[in-house]
């Protein structure tokens, strides 16, 4: 059992996963300090959502460490489910459930015992600013969706918040409602670790950033270091991934 | 247009993997093979066949392949594939061409009727008595024309039944006089019942007025008259006009239907009193187990009795099951009590299962979908939830069992308190079994299913043909003890071979449940993919 708040969030070294000869993540070394506001970034297929999911277990990786908490992945698993908060990209609410009922079952999953589960999720729906009514899951439009997602993700108050785009398909209201709680887990010492293609959310809500580019790391730093260089999130995104080439035009268009 | 929708179709079928290619070729040559022996026994008789035969047994021949056509998908729960109009509405095309690849589809759902319809005409072409090779024309034309027939009335029923059954509320009940409609005169068969009208019925049916004797007697004149003949053929010609207006005009109205509309919740309060009895049904695994177990039983009822797929194979367990077997239980009953009588319970309950196998310990996690990542994702080991799975299914199969005596008993129909008993733990050890294999087939063969479309096939084909394949094998041991006990006439033999079963069937979870969990946690990645892939233009 590792000392508590010794180790950082997520240390991750060496990290490889390659699909057939193709590596989709191509030794990735990352350090996610306790408490930070972490954006990690990367243009489409340069291997985040597949980064998140090694963290979560969901895939195995070829080589390298993972220790999330200070407890070793896959080894310990089960401990780092456990601390963990996870919003992924694919919908992971179960459509024939209430808003209620879901974060009840999760809950209960999580360990919390039934009564407890009951009032947090209806504390949740609350906060969310959901209606608990009989409405299922399947009825929920996509930004209520990610709304209870992100509930889901509370419940158990977890150390750790892994979120892949958490506010894709979110209106203004929601989006800022999401972040402000966010935040607000940060401050009382939680660490987050998003995912998003939203540059200007990820450089008003991050202390921290990286880069990811063809499966490797390319930048890594604090949002106060890339200020001091004078370039904002989109300039110095752009400008590692290499994507300012001339745009060609299609005569037929 | 159809060339680039069946092309999207059939790249979307792609299998990510050469696994269980082999499986669905078994499964196909043993479906098909199994046809093809109908096929050519069918043709066998016809080519033997003499013209009183021919002219009495065509026409109830053609009557019972209309019948299995069009009965046959509806009774299975699985009404084959068809076009997703979310994907294609969007597009241009015009609707006779979405129409003509319906039919399409009908005829692909259909093909062991055309084998059996061919091999008929095969057999009536080398029957000196059916006039030869010189009846090819009037023999491939009405055969042809029956078959649209059969084509057009299988894709109007279906959208018929696609728009009723997925409406809340009318799907149940449409489900019911499903059960009544189908199996109605078998039951009064078999019941010995013999009205004075059926007898004046079995003429009537005989008549051209009808499709299959309007096609038998257009295609085998047999000594009747020309115009006789030329009657016959118009009539068949109407029958098939009629099915195109059916077919065509049920197609269109599901074009325009709202699915979504049909089944959102109402908005009127439900009962405090209903609320509160659902609630306590919902909170039984709470009172046996302790969370998580509980907790994903209790969502599985919670989902389950939700989904209205489940809710359509569920009441099928109790109604068809019931209609089908009982009339030969009350036959059996009276001619000479014996092993329908004594196991009639026991029957319709493997009916039943069989029927919520496909929604449930099949493809455990294909009415979650991409859902059943949080299984991946919680805190738990993935044997609880395909536990917490298992015993939610075996509730339901108990729940069924209970619905089931409490039916037999109102029609009259008496058993045993030994019977109950036995019944519920042979049930019990079924279960263990398929459960057991239901678990592998899950985290090999996974597939996303909506709860919604009740006339989609339950598991991919691969699982279809694990089951086929399987099934009738991991049930030997609970055959055994019915055959210990006929074989020694001993209830003791029965009991004792019946333990055997029960000790292997546990040891045979145990293995198949670490086995299970080996290979979830070894493909985890491309259950997930399974479990979020979406269907092509044409959703199976």
């Amino acid at each position: 059992m590792p000392e508590e708040g010794a180790a950082p969030a997520i240390l991750v070294r060496g990290l490889r996963k390659y699909y057939g000869t193709k590596p989709a993540v191509d030794g990735v070394d990352l350090e996610v300090p306790r408490g930070s506001f972490f954006g990690f970034l990367g243009p489409n297929g340069a291997g985040k959502s597949t980064t998140i999911r090694i963290l979560t277990g969901l895939i195995p990786y070829d080589s390298g460490s993972v220790e999330l908490l200070g407890y070793r992945l896959p080894e310990q698993d089960l401990e780092i489910k456990r601390r963990i908060g996870l919003v992924p990209d694919e919908s992971l609410l179960f459509d024939r459930l209430t808003g209620v009922e879901f974060l009840e079952f999760v809950g209960r999953m999580y360990g919390l015992a039934r009564p407890v589960a009951i009032e947090r999720a209806h504390g949740l729906m609350d906060l969310f600013q959901l209606l608990a009514d009989r409405k299922m899951i399947a009825e929920y439009s996509k930004g209520m969706r990610k709304r209870v997602a992100m509930a889901a993700s509370l419940i158990h108050h977890p150390e750790l918040f892994l979120m892949d785009e958490p506010f894709e398909g979110v209106d203004a209201v929601g989006a800022r409602l999401m972040k402000d709680i966010l935040m607000d887990q940060v401050r009382r010492g939680a660490t987050i670790f998003l995912t998003s293609h939203v540059l200007e959310v990820v450089e008003r809500l991050c202390d921290r950033v990286a880069i990811i580019n063809d499966g490797k790391i390319a930048v890594c730093r604090s949002m106060a270091e890339l200020r001091e260089a004078g370039e904002s999130l989109e300039d110095a995104f752009v400008r590692i991934v290499g994507a300012e080439h001339q745009m060609e035009r299609l005569d037929w268009l | 247009m159809i060339a680039a929708i069946l092309r999207a179709q059939l790249l979307s079928m792609r299998p990510g993997s050469n696994r269980g290619l082999g499986l669905g070729v078994l499964a196909a040559v043993f479906w098909y093979g199994f046809w093809l022996f109908v096929s050519l026994t069918g043709a066998f008789f016809a080519s033997h066949a003499t013209v009183d035969m021919l002219r009495y047994g065509f026409p109830l021949g053609l009557m019972a392949l209309c019948i299995y056509w069009q009965a046959i998908p509806v009774l299975s729960a699985s009404m084959g594939s068809s076009l997703d109009m979310r994907k294609l509405m969007v597009y241009p095309t015009p609707h006779e061409k979405l129409f003509l690849i319906e039919l399409l589809l009908r005829f692909a759902t259909g093909i062991e009727m055309q084998m059996v319809l061919a091999g008929a005409v095969i057999g009536l072409l080398r029957n000196p008595v059916s006039g030869g090779a010189a009846a090819l024309p009037s023999l491939a034309g009405a055969a042809l024309l029956f078959a649209l027939f059969n084509l057009l009335l299988a894709s109007g029923t279906r959208s018929l039944l696609e728009r009723l059954l997925g409406r809340r509320k009318v799907r149940e009940i449409v489900a019911l006089l499903l059960a009544m409609t189908w199996v109605a005169p078998r039951f009064v068969m078999m019941s010995g019942v013999k009205p004075t009208w059926l007898q004046s019925a079995g003429v009537i049916m005989g008549s051209f007025g009808w499709p299959w004797s309007a096609a038998a007697r257009a295609a085998l004149p047999l000594g009747q008259s020309t115009g006789t003949t030329a009657l016959c053929w118009l009539s068949l010609c109407a029958w098939v006009m009629i099915a195109g207006w059916f077919g065509r005009a049920q197609f269109e109205r599901n074009l325009r239907y709202d699915t979504l509309a049909a089944q959102a919740t109402p908005m009127s309060p439900v009962s405090a009193r209903t609320s509160l009895w659902t609630e306590r049904f919902y909170r039984v695994p709470a009172l046996l187990w302790r969370d998580p177990l509980a907790a994903i039983v209790e969502k599985e009822l919670r989902t389950l009795t939700r989904s209205p797929r489940f809710r359509l194979v569920f009441i099928m367990g109790f109604t068809f099951g019931l209609m089908f077997w009982l009339p030969m239980m009350l036959r059996h009953n009276r001619q000479h009590p014996g092993f329908l009588t004594h196991n009639f319970l026991v029957i319709v309950c493997i009916y039943a299962m069989t029927l919520i196998g496909q929604v449930t310990y099949w493809n455990c996690f294909g009415l979650d979908r991409s859902a059943a990542i949080f299984y991946f994702v919680a805190p738990q080991p993935i044997s609880r939830t395909l536990l917490g799975k298992n015993i939610a299914c075996l509730f339901f199969l108990y729940l069924e069992a209970v619905v089931l005596m409490a039916l037999t008993l109102a029609v009259r129909v008496n058993f045993s308190l030994g019977q109950v008993v036995e019944t519920f733990v042979v049930i019990g050890i079924c279960a263990t079994y398929v459960t057991a294999l239901g678990n592998i087939s899950s985290v090999n063969y996974p597939r996303a299913l909506s709860p919604e479309r009740v006339s989609q096939s339950g598991g991919g084909n691969r699982a279809q043909a694990l089951v086929a394949l399987f099934y009738p094998v991991v049930l030997l041991p609970v055959i055994l003890a019915y055959v210990a006990r006929y074989a020694f006439d001993s209830d003791v033999a029965f009991a004792l071979v019946l333990s055997v079963a029960a000790a292997i069937a546990v040891i045979f979870y145990w293995i198949a449940m670490e086995s299970a969990v080996k290979a979830a946690s070894a493909r985890r990645q491309s259950i997930l993919e399974e479990l979020s892939r979406g269907d092509g233009p044409v959703g199976s």
